[in-house]
């Protein structure tokens, strides 16, 4: 009863295309943006913060990314972790060549030589779709983590194995990256960066731009009759979507693990983000959020459920849970619900309109 | 209907009178010949379009109506021939650039966005109208060009933003595409992904996505295809209307006669990738060779 847009009339297009036309759902956003900046960062423990919230939040960043180019674009890519690595390492780079530089500046440089990189990983989509797509991106995958291991200038020649990210601040001398920086800090920096991130996101799918790539998504060959420049919708979507991705792989690195090292952006951390957009929805800003959230909280919740009903389980059986959950899941999303949980969601939200009557 | 197509004359009949408010041909073909591998679609096809009238492209199936259409906004290039639009003869093209020339389309299978509400196929079907900014023409040699790229970098920032000028541009647009929705009468089904909807929605839909592109010439495959009687007659009347009021040209493939016959100015048969008849429908109806080919034997 609660939840009505009884009485909200919309008197312009512009009310009508807002973000949230539903009061009760801006206000609900507001809400829960105003607890997560304000009332988090006193209250979360440092374990909550350091092993959940942070990570999640970089997750979150890196789904959006992929969201972008997989779930608005159509194009699956399967080297997610070499652009992360990409973004790692170029900041790296840059932060130490450029010390007293803005980190900030830092990860915007880092996020646009990964579009770049992008860019030139996304032309075979100009003329391979699909499966084939997915290979030359698994190729970018195999190949940017080969470099990243092979020369050592990314490093700058460190001669231990161990590269830590170096110390920066960005509002005057509160450090945000490295493991010296507070938990509390880089929380609220992610959070404020992420969301500032996932609403220029919300607003380009809302825009030509996003339509033009939902377009080439749903019919290419009807998105070029409409005067739809393939070539342009596809590699902007690589460009924006690297962009975010990188960005994602300098917070990780910067702001989480606190050091530089190829082995995290393994071809196994491009399965993680596929596997969340799939599970969260595919071509949902809010999916990414969702899916990274169930990524990040299943083997937490793997680990504390069993142990609350008394039955504790083996480290290796929580693994194994864990991959067949997760298989599980993805089967079930791919056959039965492809938006995912942010569809679910929308879904509950119309029950819940039309709540307490059935129809 | 297998040795139909030796009993076509090279020439059929086919006298073309157009009436009065038509005005200059805007396309013209010419000996277009279409072949895929060993297969014959189209051969030695000569025909016009008029500016403001409807022109009808009939034929029994696998006749390459589609095809003709297909080698009109760029998605096949003949291997012979030329094609005149609005007096220039066009050079190779893909169909992107046709669409911005003005050429709009349907298809015969609906290629909708199926992921997108109704509004949002529409929205869609006018990206090439929104600016949000316009670089300024100078006329300098070079600096014209940078100029645009400034203003194509400025205007994904406002996208990005969501702000300003786009802001604007997206509602300009959104009202021009709510004027479309209440001349198709779609209101009801604005926001309902287009997946959702029956089939002759889904070609209304269609219609309204091309119409968003404010064509010059408008190509329909098959637009009732799948449609009960009633349909049929709403279709028709949006196509007469467009027509009128918007003075836009249409080429249009249909395979019911009565239809045809109602609501274009002039048709063009083909049979088996040749042109059979040219002309008034009432010529075109009682052309023998149209009958054997098409009417009589092939129903
Ligand atoms: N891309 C293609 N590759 C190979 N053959 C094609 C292709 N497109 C069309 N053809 C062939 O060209 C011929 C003409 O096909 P077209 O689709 O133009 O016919 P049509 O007149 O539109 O028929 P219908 O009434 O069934 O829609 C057919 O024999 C078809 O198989
Ligand atoms: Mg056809």
């Amino acid at each position: 009863m609660f939840y009505r847009e009884a009485g909200q009339f919309k008197t312009s297009y512009a009310a009508d295309q807002a973000i949230y036309p539903i009061r009760q759902d801006k206000i609900g956003i507001l809400i829960l943006f105003g607890f997560s900046l304000l009332a988090i960062p006193f209250i979360a423990p440092i374990y909550w913060l350091n092993s959940i919230l942070i990570p999640f939040l970089i997750f979150s960043l890196a789904a959006l990314g992929l969201n972008i180019l997989t779930g608005y674009c159509g194009q699956l890519s399967l080297g997610t972790g070499g652009f992360m690595a990409c973004g790692a390492f170029f900041s790296y780079k840059l932060a130490t060549a450029m010390p007293d530089t803005n980190i900030l500046i830092v990860f915007l440089l880092a996020g646009l030589g990964t579009a770049l990189v992008g860019v030139l990983f996304g032309l075979p989509s100009l003329r391979i779709k699909g499966f084939y797509l997915a290979v030359a991106t698994l190729a970018a995958q195999f190949f940017l983590i080969w470099m990243f291991n092979k020369f050592s200038w990314w490093t700058n020649h460190s001669p231990s194995g161990v590269i830590s990210a170096p110390p920066r601040a960005v509002f005057g001398d509160i450090d945000v990256t490295s493991a010296s920086a507070s938990p509390e800090a880089k929380y609220v920096f992610l959070l404020l960066l992420v969301s500032f991130l996932a609403l220029i996101a919300k607003n380009m799918v809302r825009s030509r731009i996003g339509r033009s790539w939902m377009a080439i998504r749903d019919m290419d060959i009807a998105a070029e009759i409409i005067g739809i420049r393939p070539m342009l919708a596809k590699l902007s979507a690589f460009a924006v979507s690297s962009f975010f991705i990188g960005v994602s792989g300098a917070l990780w690195a910067f702001t989480y693990s606190g050091s530089v090292e190829a082995l995290a952006f393994e071809i196994n951390r491009s399965f993680e983000v596929l596997f969340m957009i799939i599970i969260g929805g595919l071509g949902a800003i809010m999916g990414s959020f969702l899916g990274a959230a169930f990524i990040v909280l299943l083997p937490i919740a793997l680990d504390t459920i069993p142990l609350l009903l008394g039955l504790p389980l083996s480290v290796e059986t929580v693994a194994h849970l864990r991959l067949i959950i997760f298989g599980a899941l993805i089967i079930f999303f791919l056959i039965v619900e492809p938006h995912g949980l942010a569809r679910l969601w929308q879904i509950g939200k119309e029950k819940l309109r039309l709540w307490p009557f059935p129809y | 209907m297998n040795d139909i197509s030796s009993q076509i004359p090279a020439e059929a009949a086919g006298t073309r009178q157009p009436e009065r408010r038509f005005g200059e041909p805007l396309l013209t073909v010419e000996n277009i010949s279409l072949s895929f591998g060993g297969l014959q679609a189209l051969t030695d096809i000569s025909f016009d379009i008029l500016e403001q009238e409807i022109r009808a492209i009939i034929g029994p199936n696998g006749a390459g109506k589609t095809s003709m259409l297909n080698v009109i906004n760029g998605f096949y290039h003949p291997q012979k021939g030329t094609i005149t639009y609005k007096g220039n003869i066009r050079r190779t093209m893909r169909p992107h650039m046709a669409a911005a020339q003005g050429i709009a389309r349907t298809f015969q299978n609906v290629a909708l966005f199926k992921g997108m509400s109704t509004l949002d196929n529409i929205m869609t079907g006018r990206l090439l109208k929104m600016h949000n900014l316009r670089a300024p023409e100078t006329g300098v040699f070079g600096l014209d060009q940078v100029l645009r790229w400034g203003a194509g970098a400025l205007d994904f920032v406002t996208q990005c933003l969501y702000w300003g000028p786009n802001e604007k541009e997206e509602t300009r647009q959104r009202a021009y595409c709510e004027e479309i929705v209440d001349f198709l009468e779609i209101q009801a089904i604005r926001k309902t992904p287009v997946g959702r909807l029956p089939y002759g929605l889904q070609k209304r839909v269609e219609l309204a996505r091309a119409l968003a592109m404010e064509p010059e010439l408008l190509l329909l495959d098959e637009p009732m295809a799948g449609m009960n009687v009633e349909e049929k007659e709403d279709m028709s009347r949006f196509i007469l209307d467009v027509n009128e009021e918007f003075g836009t040209t249409v080429a249009l493939i249909e395979h019911d006669m009565g239809v045809v016959m109602d609501i274009s100015d002039r048709v063009v048969v083909l049979d088996y990738g040749r042109k059979l008849a040219d002309g008034r429908p009432d010529e075109v109806r009682s052309d023998r060779g149209v009958i054997d080919a098409y009417l009589g034997v092939a129903h």
